[in-house]
This record gives structure tokens, sequence and C-alpha cells, in this order.
């Protein structure tokens, strides 16, 4: 009995490569389409797990942590250079992949990935803010509106828990340039969040969609597709478009050094990338795609999606140096002690 | 004698091997770590260096100055008080419910029992967003309160009573059952014996009921304070994350902050307190045993 308990356990570890065909998948929450995993799982007989991340530390830390198990990750481009320098990404010759001829022009051989050997960009989009317009119809052309609220917003507002593209927005409406090393300048955008402080109802990044849309808070930090999708559920919310700009961000498919199955990777990210697939995620996530999709059969136009064609300007988040980020987690804590 | 002595080092091996791979070596992969020069983007160099506890208590202020800025303390001052908070509504909650079901009759009290710890069986984070529904705009709280006569209220949600309702929901059936426990053993003669002696129900409580039921009180106090302390979800959902307790700012220096070593630091301070308050008990409960020999 006992013998054939050992050979049971041994065969099952045999065993366990063999039933490798797993792609696990480490994503922003709710980003890729359940309808293209299901497919994906159907045409190549693998299983797909996905996990989810709400911001782009998470996914750094577990990355940095070792051994995550993932073999996809979709972190934001400052992130991508961040992980390329730190030695987490497997080179996976992106610029040979029929992928990469779907990408626009315009996202190639970028600072974050210039080589194009890492990176397969996913999505891109801006980080701004919301409101509830059954709340507030008061005008949100200008970042002052969020972070020096007038009467009507005041005790009414949410921000993020992190500061990554708070900060951003901060030193866009301050006129700091992003990643400054100078004190006296991030100062003053430590001033700004204090003077904000007050009138915040929460720091918080999960379930924005309830706070907003439900009207818990009436303006909140958020992103143009996810404004989009719960505009497009019925809530009335608007995306503001501030005249000082709003943050940019574009997300790619990575993937981690050492990940169990970088072939099926590569293969999903191929999958992902042809016009016919990215049309349907395109439709599902409702943020910009950077790869060509089919405009015949795209859900989102100008003309009903204004989120996603911003008439602003667009500054991309940069990887700050430690010195730069010392200043930000500075600002931070110091904001929230 | 050699055999009992060979049996205690080998028998025992495996929970020592487990003890070690668990608790001792995680923890001592942190004090490590909080001993390491910070890398660049996160992670660390391992290094002998005393920085990251000095950052406790001296950091560069806005005008380049090393200046002493107490609001990690302050940070930590806040944790300890919602935890002993947390501890004392629980403490007060769970005396009568473990009371009741100390004294339901005997059919009823495995079924009771078993009520007090069915939120177990649901994950900690679908309880807590239970509660942003049950505190949330127009969500059952704000219901009864305007039903029993209340004024207009915006919210209940991110304050820091919804917080300590968050808290106190999460860890007071960790309090319910060693009370349950200690109660259950008491001899309802003893209750008698001082109405005998003309003790009202106050002196009861006080003099008979509380010292005897202290052991499992204190037990529940350990197992609702640790917990308490290093909470996250509750004052980030709940709370707002209007303020931060070391639960979040050990998040952030992992996360946002990239500074592990540091956080690492901050993590040992909170291991230490729990030590602390775990060792005081000790040292209490064997002078209560020695003074009952």
């Amino acid at each position: 009995m006992k013998k054939t308990l050992l050979t049971g356990t041994a065969m099952l570890c045999l065993a366990a490569p063999a039933m490798a065909d797993e792609l696990n998948i480490y994503a922003w929450s709710d980003s890729i389409a359940p309808e293209l995993i299901e497919k994906f799982e159907a045409e190549t007989g693998a299983t797909v797990n996905t996990d989810g991340f709400n911001s782009n530390e998470d996914a750094l830390t577990k990355l940095q942590a070792g051994a995550s198990g993932y073999d996809i990750v979709t972190p934001s481009q400052h992130f991508v250079k961040i992980m390329i320098d730190e030695g987490l990404l497997e080179d996976i010759g992106a610029a040979e992949l029929d992928a990469y001829a779907a990408v626009d022009d315009r996202w190639k051989g970028q600072w974050w990935d210039p080589e194009n050997a890492y990176s397969i960009p996913m999505a891109y989009g801006t980080a701004g803010f919301a409101v509830n317009r059954d709340l507030y119809d008061g005008p949100v052309d200008s970042w002052a509106a969020y972070f020096e609220p007038t009467e009507a917003l005041q005790g009414k507002i949410a921000s993020l828990s992190y500061p990554d593209e708070v900060v951003g927005a901060a030193q866009l409406y301050l006129g700091v340039e992003f990643c400054t090393e100078d004190k006296a300048e991030m100062k003053k955008v430590y001033d700004l969040l204090m003077a904000q402080k007050p009138y915040v109802a929460a720091y918080s990044s999960d379930n924005i969609e309830n706070r907003l849309g439900s009207g818990e808070v009436a303006a909140h930090f958020w992103w143009d597709g996810n404004t989009l999708r719960t505009r497009n559920g019925g809530a009335n919310v608007e995306y503001a478009m501030p005249k000082e700009g709003l943050v940019g961000w574009l997300d790619s498919f990575v993937v981690p050094k050492g990940a169990g199955n970088v072939d099926l990777a590569k293969q999903f990210i191929e999958f992902m990338s042809t016009e016919e697939n990215a049309t349907i995620q395109y439709n599902y996530y409702a943020h910009s795609a950077p790869v060509k999709i089919d405009e015949a059969a795209a859900k989102y136009t100008p003309e009903n999606a204004p989120e996603l064609f911003p008439d602003v300007p667009v500054e991309f988040s940069r990887a700050c140096s430690p010195a730069a980020q010392d200043l930000v987690t500075k600002v931070w804590t110091d904001l929230l002690q | 004698m050699r055999a009992l002595t060979s049996f205690r080092l080998w028998g025992l091996a495996p929970a020592w091997v487990l003890m070690g791979l668990t608790l001792i070596v995680p923890v001592a992969i942190v004090a490590g770590v909080s001993l390491a020069d910070r890398g660049p983007y996160g992670g660390f160099d391992w290094a002998l260096n005393f920085g990251s506890y000095r950052e406790i208590l001296f950091t560069l202020g806005w005008t380049d100055e090393l200046e002493f800025a107490p609001k990690y303390l302050v940070i930590i001052a806040r944790t300890l008080g919602y935890g002993l908070v947390t501890t004392a509504i629980c403490m007060a909650l769970a005396l009568p419910v473990a009371y009741v079901i100390a004294n339901a009759r005997a059919g009823w009290k495995p079924f009771l029992v078993y009520l007090v710890t069915l939120p177990f069986w649901v994950s900690m984070i679908v309880r807590v967003y239970a509660w942003l529904i049950i505190l949330g705009n127009e969500g059952l709280a704000e219901k009864a309160w305007k039903f029993l006569g209340g004024g207009d209220v915006d919210t209940f949600l991110f304050t820091n009573g919804a917080m300590l309702t968050g808290m106190v929901y999460s860890y007071i059936p960790l309090m319910v059952l060693p009370v349950y426990a200690a109660i259950e053993k008491l001899d309802p003669a003893l209750l008698e014996a001082s109405h005998d002696l003309y003790g009202n129900r106050w002196v009861t409580l006080r003099r008979v009921i509380l010292p005897l039921t202290w052991p499992g009180l204190s037990a529940g106090a350990i197992l609702v304070f640790v917990p308490a302390i290093g909470t996250v979800l509750e004052p980030m959902l709940l709370g707002g994350g209007r303020q931060m307790m070391m639960g979040t700012l050990i998040q952030t220096q992992f996360g946002g902050g990239r500074n592990w070593p540091f956080g690492a630091a901050i993590a040992m301070v909170l291991m230490a307190m729990v030590v602390v308050v775990l060792l005081l008990n000790a040292r209490r409960a064997a002078a209560a045993t020695e003074a009952r020999t």
C-alpha cells in the first residue's frame, strides 16, 4: 500500500511537466477580453490563468521577489524600462514577431525598449480625472477643478492610493517637470496635494467604478477607457480634458525572465495582435489599440468615445532616477502620514 | 531515560524543521533585508546598514536638512491606538455574546458557535466589500439611520468609524471563541454563591465573572490585537486611506516607494511590538500561576 502511494506520488511529480501547457498571465484587472482567453484555450488546448494587478508597482514588486510563476505581464512604459534595466525580462526578439509588424510606427523604437527586443504594445491611453455629472455641473477644462476644488466638489473627491500618476498630474498642473530632482519644485507639488487633502474623501485605487458611478464621490482620479466603459454602462460620468494635459501610458506584453512557457507566451502575444482579435480586445477593453485593428468593426469612434481621442496635450510617464523617485515617495508619505 | 531524550530530539524534529522554515527563517530574512542597501528600483543588496532604522526617526526635510521627523512614530502610535480600541470594543461586545451562547440550551450551542465562525468561510476581502455596500450611499446603515430619525448624512464611508466597524467585525470571532470557552467552564454555583452573599449583578460581574474568564479574555485580546495592528484592507477600503497605518506604510515602501530595507525595518518594529505584547502576557500568566500555587 505504502509502495503504491509512493509510486503514485512519483508519477504525479513526473507527470507535472507534461501538463505544463499552462499560460499564467498577470495583467491589469479585467484588462483582457474573456472571449479571447476562451478562444485561445480552444485553439491551443492550453489552460490560461489570469491574475489581476491594480498598480505597476505591484507588478514590479512581484517580479523582483523572484519566481513569480507568470509567463506574461503587462506593465506600462516606464515600468517596462525599469524591468529591462533590472534584468527581469526575457528577450523575446519582439521585432521578429508578426505582432511587431502590426504595431503602429509611432510606438516602435521608443525609449523604453529601443531595440524592440522585450515588449509588444497592448493598449494605450491617458490618466486624468472623471466627474459624476449628476452631482457636479461645473467646468472640467483644467486640473484646477480637481486639485483646487470649489465648494461643489469639496469632500467629494477621491484620489488613487499610490503616487505614480497623481503626482504626474499635479506636475502638469504646476508646470513642474516629470521626474525632477529639484526639491523646491517637488515641495510645490506637496503643497498643492496637502492643500487638496482636506477635500479628498478617499485615497483608493480599488473599486473606482462603484465609488464614482454610485455617487459616493463626485470626482475621481481615473483612466480614459474605464470612464468610457462606465459611461456606456449607464452612469452619467464625464472624463475631463484639462488644458494642462493628461498623463499618458502605454501597456505592453512582456515575458518575465525564467518564465515557464516562453513559446506559449509568444504565441499568445501573436494571437492578441492579429487584426481580428485586437479589434475584439479593443471593443472589450475600451482603451486605444497600438496595433492595427479593423476600423469597420471597431466599436469606439471619436464621436461616441471622446475619452479615447483627447484634444489636449498628453505627456507620457517616465522612469525616474532613484533620487527623483525618493522625492515622489516623500511627497506621498508626508501627505498621508 | 535515554530513549525519552532521543524521542524528544528526533520525535519532535519535524516540528522544529517546520517552525524553522515557516517562522524563523522568514523573520531572519526580513531582519536581513532591513539592514541591506536599497536597490535603485526596489530590491536590495545585502549589507550591514542601520540607515533604515535611523530613517524611522530622522529624515531629510524639504530644506535638505536631516531633521527629527515624528511622522513614522505618529503612524506607529496611531496603529497601536486603533489596535487597542478595536480590542476593547471586541471585548465589550464579545463578553455578552459568549455569555448568551454558553447559557443557551445544549442543542443550540453548537449551532451558535457555528454561526460565529461562519464569516471565516468567506474571503476577508469579500467581507470588507460587504461593508462598503452596507455603509455606502443609500446603504443599509443610511436607511436604518434615517428610519431611526437621524438627519441627512453624506456617507458613512471613509471615516475612522467605518474603519473601526470593519476591524471589529473582522476580528470579533477571535474574541468570542476563547471567551466562550472560559465562560463555559464557569461554575454557575459560584454565581449563586455570590448572590447568596449579597453580591449584586455588578459586583458578581466584576469580582466573579471577570476574574474567572480573564484567561479567555486575554487570549482573545492577543488574537484580536495582533492582526489588528497589521491590518491593511479596512483602513484602505473603509477608512479611505487618508491616514497611513503601519500595514499600508509597509506596503507603500515595498511598492511605490521602492525602498524594501525601510519597509522591512518598519515590519521589524511591528514585529517587535507584537513580541513585547506576547512577552508581557506570558509573564503575567506565569505570575498568576505562581500566585495560585
